[in-house]
């Protein structure tokens, strides 16, 4: 099975925000930028599956600006994956996830691929676009919100949950498709020594975005940061009971959240 | 943009749910007139649900009767929803904060040449455009972002706006023609549905108050106590990757990075200490209430209520002071 996986490099979680200059984005200076949190799962889940599947291949691929993306990419060569390709962003332009989805169809339409695994949503600008938006430029059902990924081979069919509001729906797919990953739990491995200091050495195929890219259809025009939280008001208290009393009256009260 | 706008209903329970009226009720702020306001609704049965987006001021509403809906991918819902606005000349599509809003916006996005944000907190016109606020970073930050061209689809973040006022009118309800779907998007199959694994109560996504627990109750028995707190304040359960780690509950209650984000009214964490890829999950939460017996953990700094104290002394109490005025 030709499995690919959707990277994107997003700032570490403990990062600390700040504005850039100009005050419509994040400052990205001195960021360090590593693989998006479902995305990791998801290239976890393709590993998983390509271990299941004699002679499957697992190729990330990657949009973005050097050379976060280029790290990220080897990042996922020294997990385990086959192949890389790095879709360049044209530089300095703003891009909004739709223009992400158009240059990322346009390289995997131009490689194998059975799936498409993407996580449901990044982090940074937990948009959860990219996804539906791939299924719609290759022609391919797509599925948001999917954990307990399987793959069933007598009905060469996936099967898998997706997670919804009132609760799940049980699916089953047959390739080719798009799935968004929302998987909590797969432990992602961690890689060994020699297989970082081999992915160094990598090919990563590079892949123009495109000059006939449509432009952005969405801008950022600002980014702010909450005031600092001043910390909480601490309830004082003699007796637990009298604790919950004072919390239950400023819920109600002050904060006005319940009734 | 001040042509007509498309509300997506979405049906829970045999009613517009939620997260729909939500959406209406921002169509309204931006639309004016009823006659700019049209709602679409599919499935075989949904003459009630359409008759109660009159019940909110929408004049118009079309149906999509394909009974292949029911079970296919959320692609086809998408052509239909497309075809709905063209019918209406819609400029503006609006989405209920749910999995379904944000799983609808990429394929608007292409289909209908749309320029599309999800998880929206603020939408406002800005000249021949509109502007949308929306908290990113797991709430660490909230982006502004203008939205330009004929076509805008916006899928809302849950809780973020109110629920309409009732404004009767009498809707014109109307069929659309059936889509032709390509094959290959009907051939998955939903086999099946599962009521919320998150037990009998609110959905995490759907809930207006959450109770969290976390490594602090020490077993998986224990976690009942937080279970009787939720309940008790009518609130879904959540969890640390502690406790799902540890397989005290199953991973759908994990909160945080790797779990589900949630932004309700009130959220109560019990026994958490607070880690970053915790707090991603559930910073935009409006209102924060830690309990831990340590009162250097890092929860008590985001928390705007804090008791420092013992969980298995305070929750009970709590529990009890909430059946108490909420006379359970
Ligand atoms: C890549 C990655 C992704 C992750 N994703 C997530 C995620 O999605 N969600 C998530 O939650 N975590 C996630 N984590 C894990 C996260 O870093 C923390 O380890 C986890 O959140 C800790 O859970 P906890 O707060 O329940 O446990 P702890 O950090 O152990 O805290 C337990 C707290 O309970 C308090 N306590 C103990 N006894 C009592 C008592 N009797 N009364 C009151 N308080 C008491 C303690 O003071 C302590 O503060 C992730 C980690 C990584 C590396
Ligand atoms: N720049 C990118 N490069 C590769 N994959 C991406 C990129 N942006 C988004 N994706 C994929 O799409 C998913 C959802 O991203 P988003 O739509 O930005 O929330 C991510 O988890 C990735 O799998």
């Amino acid at each position: 099975m030709e499995i690919v996986v959707c990277i994107k490099p997003v700032p570490e979680a403990e990062t600390r925000l700040r504005v850039a200059p100009g005050g419509a984005t994040l400052d990205a200076e001195g960021v360090k930028f590593v693989l998006a949190g479902y995305d990791e799962s998801a290239l976890e889940q393709a590993l998983l599956l390509k271990e299941a599947l004699a002679g499957s291949k697992v190729h990330a691929i990657s949009f973005g600006p050097a050379p976060r993306t280029e790290e990220v990419l080897r990042a996922a060569v020294a997990l385990g994956a086959d192949l890389a390709t790095w879709v360049e962003s044209p530089s300095g332009s703003a891009v909004d996830p739709i223009q992400v989805a158009r240059a990322l169809a346009g390289a995997i339409a131009a490689i194998p691929h059975d799936l498409v695994l993407c996580g449901k949503q990044a982090g940074d600008d937990e948009a959860g676009l990219v996804p539906s938006a791939l299924g719609e430029l290759l022609a391919l059902p797509d599925f948001g919100s999917v954990v307990d990924l399987r793959w069933d081979p007598v009905t060469a069919r996936f099967k898998f949950l997706r997670s919804t509001d009132a609760g799940g729906e049980r699916w089953e797919a047959a390739t080719p498709c798009v799935i968004g990953l929302q998987q909590a739990w797969n432990d992602p491995r961690t890689a060994k020594l020699p297989n970082i200091l081999k992915s160094r050495k990598a090919a990563i195929a590079k892949h123009p975005a495109g000059p006939d890219l449509p432009g952005a259809r969405s801008e950022p025009q600002g980014f702010e940061l909450p005031a600092p939280r001043t910390g909480a008001r601490l309830i004082e208290y003699k007796s637990p009971q009298e604790a919950a009393q004072t919390l239950v009256r400023i819920l109600r009260e002050e904060a006005k959240v319940f009734p | 943009m001040t042509g007509p706008i498309l509300i997506v209903g979405e049906v829970q329970n045999g009613h517009l749910s939620g997260p729909t009226l939500e959406a209406i009720s921002v169509a309204r702020s931006l639309g004016g007139s009823p006659s700019s306001l049209v709602g679409f609704v599919a499935g075989h049965d949904s003459r009630s649900t359409a008759l109660e987006f009159g019940r909110f001021g929408v004049s118009h509403v079309w149906v999509a009767r394909d009974p292949t809906l029911d079970s296919a991918p959320i692609a086809a819902l998408a052509l239909y929803i497309a075809a709905a606005a063209t019918k209406a000349g819609a400029e503006t599509i609006l989405v209920g904060g749910t999995t379904l809003g944000r799983d609808l916006m990429g394929r608007l996005a292409i289909r209908w040449n749309a320029a599309v944000a999800t998880g929206v907190t603020e939408v406002r016109r800005d000249g021949a455009a509109l502007q949308v606020r929306r908290p990113i970073f797991g709430g660490r930050a909230t982006e502004t972002r203008r939205l330009d061209g004929a076509h805008v689809a916006l899928a809302l973040r849950p809780h973020a706006f109110p629920a309409p006022l009732d404004a009767p009118v009498d809707p014109v309800i109307e069929d659309l023609p059936s889509v032709p779907l390509p094959a290959a998007w009907l051939a998955p199959r939903r086999t099946g549905t599962e009521t919320s694994a998150e037990g009998a109560g609110p959905s995490l996504g759907d809930a207006s108050i959450v109770v969290s627990g976390g490594r602090g109750v020490r077993t998986a028995e224990n976690f009942q106590l937080v279970e009787e707190l939720a309940a008790a304040l009518g609130a879904a359960v959540g969890a640390s990757r502690a406790v799902t780690d540890a397989g005290w509950r199953p991973s759908s209650y994990q909160v945080g990075q790797t779990g589900r984000s949630v932004s309700p009214q009130l959220y109560l964490a019990v026994g958490i200490s607070g880690a970053i890829q915790h707090l991603v999950g559930m910073l935009s939460s409006r209102v924060i209430v830690a309990i831990n017996s340590d009162a250097s953990a890092p929860i008590f700094r985001v928390a705007d209520y804090g008791i420092v104290g013992d969980l298995f002394q305070i929750v009970p109490a709590l529990t009890a002071e909430v059946r108490r005025v909420r006379a359970l």
